[in-house]
């Protein structure tokens, strides 16, 4: 149905399309409504999905209907716009088109690029997404609960993934980001009462969250050391940065940037060694690994790796001046993704389970794409011009979700109806053939069997490897191509066992008698439409595959003008695959046979017995590892440091303060300098002196006596001695208080030393370390003081009160002639100029009253307890 | 005056902490009583000497005005010798902190004495509450007790 409104679209408006080859941005008054009719194509599935939650939840059939509506919508929106407007032109503006201000300051406003890379991925997920919607009712069957919760969580995560693909602002595209980790992680952990799908959930969330992290200081960082916000700019910012920032040098930020930004995509898009949270994203429901984990949200990396290369892999073909970018990219890129392609393929042949299986083959492809852009970067000769290395990448792109999410459709299709291990499914054709034959041509997209246009895609991967036998790399190519005949080697054995065991045939699997069957899910059997959505949605997918690889102009029909790569050696566009294979064998070309030898190895490699049980990826420790260092680890440290002993964390901040303060000190002659000034200032009033030498006899004396009740005299003395110093000091009111506040505390400390029992206090020898420190951080804070004091500015703020308790007499902007009313100008400072604080005064004391009130039971509740 | 405070704070500073690194809970209620005085003491030493400079040695010292205004003509003057001065910025005009001390410590010295208090009456009732239940006032006995840790409360 989809496909065929698809088809229809496109045919209409055929002659339309050809008018606006050229940029034909509409400007002006057009351009806000352009703004807003993206904005509505991102937040529709977001806004129906929540629609549904306010249905019945007998109502299955009109739930269904409405969440579908949310992508359709997109899906109809970004189509118009593509029609009317066409793909927006990377070389020509210099700044987003249309934005509407959002958070200017912070650089995050609403703008939208509609590049083909954009729209061809926003295109990819809401029209994914519309069938995943229907596969997800076939899936669920009847089942209220799941399908309740599901739509509105399924319109979250397409309305983010749209976002990301279509922000302008970098930081937008961070924000969406970041909301499809998290609907990938409420969707992997579906089972919310299964606690190993929710460690699963959580470690996919903290794997690609630590790469979002990673993205956005890779933002902030760019955008702060050249002023670019938006990726409009960013593609246009080549010609003057290379002077600037293109060193590959340790103190350039552009580096360090870039580096972050690709930590990001490889994190997402499950690159070696993260690719673990993938696999493991399997517990999710097995229309979310469909959609989010093989087709959409895994290829944001791969997204993101793409909107990244016209700048840092430096390429854009201008009339063949080949930009030059960082010159980390061509081997970064290329070598992860290299190496986790092959990685993936070759667990991916051992596993059983069939979302596994195809799961260690999308962490194969994924490798496959990164290095597609990572070979992007390297340019070579031909015919006279120079051209870059890389062609169609968005066919690249879409075969795999044009086959991989058929895939998973039809492994949680069979799983459904009989199992999801390959070993059970000997002779599945026989029962269940509708779904088996649709498992098998998506199979044959895999093994990129001549027919799909997966078959194109990967001649044209295997054309770029080849080419970097022009490049620098030289002879080098011959081992990326190694290690590209052993991915396509085991996709194609991975084809031919699935094939065999399903339909029967010698050299597929056999089950074993011994297996205990595993718990699948299950369901009351349907029967009719609705039952048969949980193949369907798969075989419009699959379609796809065969239109690209038998009729490539309809194929180029549709995505050719989303292309930016397309070298003039390719100018006419995908040839068929028979005009590809008559042409490798007429030029006796080395791609189409390492595609050959790839295609007999893995025939071969199917029907034999070696690679068939199952192995586990040595990086699924990874997490695990992690887990376990952060928490016990973290929790032996931890012991480690809170010890419970209120000593311990005195001596820690003591000495963390001193320490501190003594390297800043003694390093600074200004210090001595200052503190010196005021000795020398020796300008005495003798009581005063006398007064000190009691304070300091009284607080020296009271480590000495071991009595309680003499130390507590010893204290008020001291206290008593302070109130007298700060009567020569001209403060009345503070003598005053702290006279009231010192007969209070003596007080109270005899009272609580009646309430504690009668302790003879063990003698114990002074340990020399607390004198020690004593000593230090008297001297640190006797020191502080004649600094402090030595550093007055002339003009104290002290003064202004001085002059504006009574009547504020200077008019100026801070005070219109208003005075605090009172004589007494401590009170007020209180009272009025610092009134809230004194507030806050009255509030801790009150609450303080009020613990201590709460904690001493009273007799009466002492009873009763 | 401030060779005296500056020595008092270093003097009941240091004496405080070596009272707050004992074994027991009521020498660390006498080391954070005795650490408010010498911060309050630090503070005030920033309103700076309340002597007024005295050329001849052994006379009766002559002090500053207590921050209490003795009329409102008193701070107006002042106001217009700092409008004036802000005129004729080498004219030499009297300023308000040679004959007053500073009111700003005392009024912040003022807030803290109350806060203190409360504090110090919080500690003693939670050193009471702690005899009762732990039968202890020792540190490093309370630190040994099997009490719930962090890590196993949740």
């Amino acid at each position: 149905m989809i496909s065929t409104l698809f088809l229809t679209l496109i045919g209409a408006d055929n002659g339309q399309h050809a008018s606006v080859a050229g940029p034909a941005l509409v400007e002006g008054a057009g351009s806000s409504s352009r703004t807003l009719l993206l904005l509505l194509a991102i937040f529709a599935p977001l806004v129906t999905g929540l629609i549904t939650l306010f249905y019945p939840r007998k109502g299955i059939t009109l739930r269904v209907l409405t969440a579908l509506a949310g992508p359709v919508i997109a899906f109809l929106l970004l189509l118009n716009h593509f029609n009317v407007n066409g793909v927006q032109p990377l070389d020509a503006g210099s700044g987003p088109v249309a934005e509407i201000s959002w958070m200017p300051l912070l650089h995050l406003n609403l703008a939208f690029l509609t590049d083909g890379l954009g729209l061809f991925f926003a295109l990819l997920v809401s029209g994914v997404g519309a069938l995943i919607v229907l596969y997800a009712r076939g899936y669920f069957g009847k089942n209220e609960d799941d399908l309740y919760r599901f739509y509105p969580t399924l319109g979250f995560f397409t309305t983010a993934m749209i976002g990301v693909v279509l922000s302008d602002y970098m930081l937008l595209t961070l924000l969406f980001w970041e909301l499809t980790s998290i609907s990938s992680f409420l969707l992997i952990g579906w089972d919310r009462y299964d606690k190993h799908a929710v460690k699963l959930a959580m470690q996919a969330f903290v794997t690609t969250g630590m790469g979002g992290m990673g993205l956005f200081g890779g933002i902030l960082l760019f955008g702060m050391t050249t002023n670019v916000w938006t990726w409009s700019e960013f593609i246009n910012f080549g010609t003057w940065w290379q002077a600037e920032y293109a060193s590959l040098a340790f103190n350039n930020p552009v580096f360090w940037a870039f580096l972050l930004m690709f930590f990001g995509a490889a994190t997402k898009s499950a690159q070696f060694p993260w690719q673990y949270w993938l696999p493991g994203a399997m517990a999710a429901p097995t229309p979310v690994s469909a959609f989010l984990h093989s087709a959409t949200m895994v290829k944001a990396g791969v997204f993101l790796t793409g909107r990244l290369l016209p700048v840092f892999g430096g390429a854009m073909v201008a009339a063949d001046g080949l930009r030059a970018g960082l010159e980390i990219w061509p081997w970064l890129v290329t070598i992860i993704g290299g190496f986790t392609m092959v990685l993936g393929a070759l667990i991916s042949i051992n596993q059983h389970d069939l979302k596994r299986i195809f799961a260690y083959t999308t962490v194969s492809q994924l490798g496959l794409l990164m290095c597609m852009y990572g070979l992007g970067s390297f340019a070579y000769e031909h015919n006279g011009h120079l051209l870059q290395n890389i062609d169609f990448d968005i066919t690249q792109i879409a075969n795999h979700a044009f086959y991989k999410a058929p895939l998973f459709i039809l492994a949680g299709a069979l799983g459904h109806v009989l199992s999801r291990n390959i070993t059970e499914l000997n002779g599945a054709i026989k029962k269940h053939p509708a779904m088996c034959i649709t498992i098998i041509l998506a199979g044959y997209g895999l093994a990129a069997g001549p027919g799909t246009i997966s078959f194109q895609a990967k001649e044209l991967f295997l054309y770029a490897i080849y080419h970097l036998k022009y490049t620098a790399v030289g002879n080098w190519w011959m081992l990326l191509m190694a290690a590209a005949i052993v991915t396509a080697t085991c996709n194609v054995a991975i084809f031919i066992r699935l094939t065999t065991t399903l339909i029967g045939l010698p050299g597929g699997f056999k089950a074993d008698p011994n297996a205990i069957e595993a718990d699948h899910h299950h369901h009351e059997h349907e029967h009719g439409f609705w039952a048969s959505m949980i193949w369907v949605p798969g075989a419009i997918l699959v379609s796809f595959q065969y239109i690209g690889g038998f009729v490539p102009s309809l194929w180029m029909r549709v995505f050719g003008d989303l292309e930016v790569y397309n070298n003039n050696y390719f100018a006419e566009g995908i040839p068929t695959f028979w005009g590809a294979i008559i042409h490798g064998i007429h030029e006796f070309s080395v791609p189409l046979m390492c595609s050959g030898i790839a295609i007999v190895c893995g025939i071969v490699l199917g029907f034999s017995p070696i690679f068939r049980g199952t192995i586990k990826d040595v990086c699924d420790k990874i997490y695990p590892g992690i887990y376990w260092l952060a928490v016990t680890g973290g929790g032996k440290a931890f012991r480690l440091i809170q010890t419970g002993n209120m000593r311990h964390y005195t001596v820690m901040v003591l000495i963390a303060f001193l320490s501190v303060f003594y390297f800043v000190s003694l390093g600074d002659s200004k210090m001595f300098d200052l503190a010196v000034s005021q000795l020398g200032s020796f300008n005495e009033f003798w009581p005063g002196v006398f007064l000190g030498v009691i304070i300091c006899t009284t607080a020296l004396s009271l480590p000495l006596v071991s009595h309680r009740i003499i130390r507590i005299l010893l204290l008020g003395s001291c206290g008593f001695t302070v109130v007298a110093m700060y009567l020569v000091y001209q403060a009345p009111d503070l003598a005053l208080t702290q006279l009231t506040f010192e007969i209070i505390s003596v007080v109270l400390f005899v009272l609580v030393i009646r309430l504690l029992p009668r302790d003879v206090p063990k003698y114990r020898p002074n340990p020399i370390w607390r004198i020690a420190l004593g000593t230090m951080a008297g001297l640190a804070f006797g020191w502080m003081t004649l600094v402090a004091v030595g550093a007055d500015p002339a003009n104290k703020l002290g003064m202004w009160f001085t002059m504006n308790s009574y009547e504020g007499f200077v008019r100026d902007v801070y005070n219109a002639g208003r005075g605090g009313g009172g004589k007494n100008i401590v009170n007020v400072i209180l009272v009025d100029f610092r009134g809230f604080d004194t507030l806050g005064e009255i509030t801790v004391l009150s609450l303080a009253a009020l613990g201590v009130w709460s904690l001493l039971p009273s007799r009466r509740s002492r009873k009763t307890s | 005056m401030t060779v005296v405070l500056a020595v008092c704070v270093a003097v009941t500073f240091g004496v405080s902490i070596y009272m707050m690194l004992g074994r027991e809970l009521m020498g660390l209620a006498i080391g954070v009583f005795l650490i408010g005085h010498a911060a309050n003491l630090s503070i005030l030493a920033m309103s700076g000497s309340p002597v007024i400079q005295h050329d001849k040695a052994y006379q009766t010292a002559e002090f500053k005005i207590p921050p209490v205004l003795e009329s409102d003509q008193q701070a107006k003057d002042w106001s217009e010798a700092q409008l004036i001065k802000a005129e004729h910025p080498e004219q030499d005009v009297v300023n308000p902190l040679d004959e007053m001390v500073d009111p700003l410590p005392q009024a912040l010295i003022l807030t803290a004495i109350v806060i203190g208090f409360a504090v110090m009456g919080f500690l003693l009732t939670l050193i009471v509450l702690t005899q009762r239940r732990a039968k202890t006032l020792d540190v490093n006995e309370l630190a040994k007790m099997d009490l719930p840790t962090p890590s196993q409360a949740h």
